[in-house]
């Protein structure tokens, strides 16, 4: 491909021009984090003050993919249990998969299905902050929106790719685009500021190895995305799992009983999240209708 | 086990999952079978799916076991040489068929 085109490409993906803005309230927040005197409360105010998205966040925290035992009812408590970067990424991810949503049921389904596999192995790993690594197992695939969104022909011929000559996505988005959504997710993530325990697993969970301080997290998500494509929940454009790894393979470690274990908790993790996804389905079409 | 809708609930199935009310308390425990007071009660509650045990209710448009088996083969027809992976499979493939059966 010539180098002028893919630059072109790269420059489309980096303005990201018809993506939604992220609310205001983020670089607020953002600034607030920074100075030292800013206390949970005065945080979770600030983002009440946008009562939907503040309504989003609560389901979102509550939903099973955090498997927290007790209902969390306040954004302050949010903050507190789930740390600021998780929250603000999870209100990126609000106002991103609203569009996602709309756009693409089966994606979003299959970054729930994701999120919720990354918070099993990484709580049996013992990583420190499983929720960072559902929050990036959610957003993963975030760069095949922007690829939609802003370069909608490109997106037409790649899908046309994988299903006329039965391609992977990435295979095509590499034949068309020279990059694939990896990388166009990595640009994303560190365009919206996102701290780099969520910028480098998005930007390498195809392969680990170009990950260079969070090479375990990046492999989570890696072999999460594979667990979930191999159950068929949801759907990422072509069904195939992708290859393992060797790399992410080596650094889990894990054992047949525990992919044994990982699959009964998913199993279980499921269940609830897909009531949660019927749940938002259902309060959409009321609101199509009323 | 399997979501159903509590209209399609029936006397004697029996509940793979907790039954919570709106406020997230435990209103019928994992395990109870099902009796026409109880159903009555969730109808009364507004409770609109529960979780059963075993798969009692077949839906129109809903893929057969071998169909199923058949999808699994092909989503990982590129991996079929890495044995991580052909485990992985093989474990999807037993729980799935022991999901379907009573």
């Amino acid at each position: 491909m010539e180098d002028d085109k893919r630059q072109e490409f790269r420059t489309a993906l980096r303005q990201t021009k018809n993506l939604p803005t992220l609310p205001g309230v983020v670089a607020k927040l953002t600034k607030m984090a920074d100075d030292p005197d800013t206390t949970t409360e005065q945080m979770g105010k600030v983002i009440s003050q946008d009562y939907i998205l503040a309504a989003k966040l609560l389901k979102l925290v509550n939903s099973a993919f955090y498997g927290f035992p007790q209902r969390i009812s306040s954004i302050s408590s949010a903050i507190i249990l789930l740390g600021f970067n998780v929250v603000k990424s999870l209100i990126i991810s609000a106002s991103i998969f609203e569009v996602m949503e709309d756009q693409d049921v089966e994606l979003w389904q299959h970054s729930l299905g994701c999120a919720v596999v990354c918070n099993v192995i990484a709580t049996r790993l013992g990583v420190k902050d499983p929720e960072e690594v559902s929050t990036a197992g959610l957003i993963h695939d975030i760069g095949k929106v922007a690829i939609k969104m802003e370069l909608p022909n490109e997106y037409e011929m790649i899908n046309r790719l994988v299903r006329d000559r039965k391609m992977t996505m990435r295979a095509a988005e590499m034949e068309v685009l020279g990059l694939d959504h990896a990388e166009a997710g990595g640009w994303l993530a560190k365009g919206w500021n996102l701290p780099k325990k969520l910028i480098e697993p998005v930007a390498c969970h195809h392969d680990p190895r170009k990950a260079s301080a969070e090479q375990l997290n990046s492999s989570i998500i890696h072999f999460s995305d594979i667990v979930i494509r191999g159950l068929g929940y949801g759907h990422a454009a072509d069904n195939k799992v992708p290859m393992l790894s060797k790399r992410a393979w080596e650094l889990l470690n894990l054992s047949a009983a525990d992919i044994d274990e990982i699959l009964a908790q998913v199993d279980e993790k499921l269940w609830d999240v897909k009531g949660f996804t019927l749940e938002i389905e259902a309060e959409d079409s009321a609101q199509a209708g009323g | 086990m399997q979501q159903i809708l509590t209209l399609q609930a029936k006397e004697g199935m029996s509940l793979a999952k907790d039954v919570l009310t709106a406020e997230g308390r435990v209103l019928c425990g994992k395990g109870t079978v099902l009796t026409p007071t109880l159903i009555e009660r969730f109808h009364k509650m507004d409770i609109v799916q529960v979780t059963v045990e075993g798969h009692p209710i077949s839906s129109p448009g809903e893929k057969s076991l071998q169909e199923e088996l058949q999808e699994i083969e092909e989503r990982f027809s590129e991996v079929n040489k890495v044995p991580p992976l052909v485990y992985l499979k093989k474990r999807i493939m037993k729980k799935l068929v022991e999901s379907r059966g009573q």
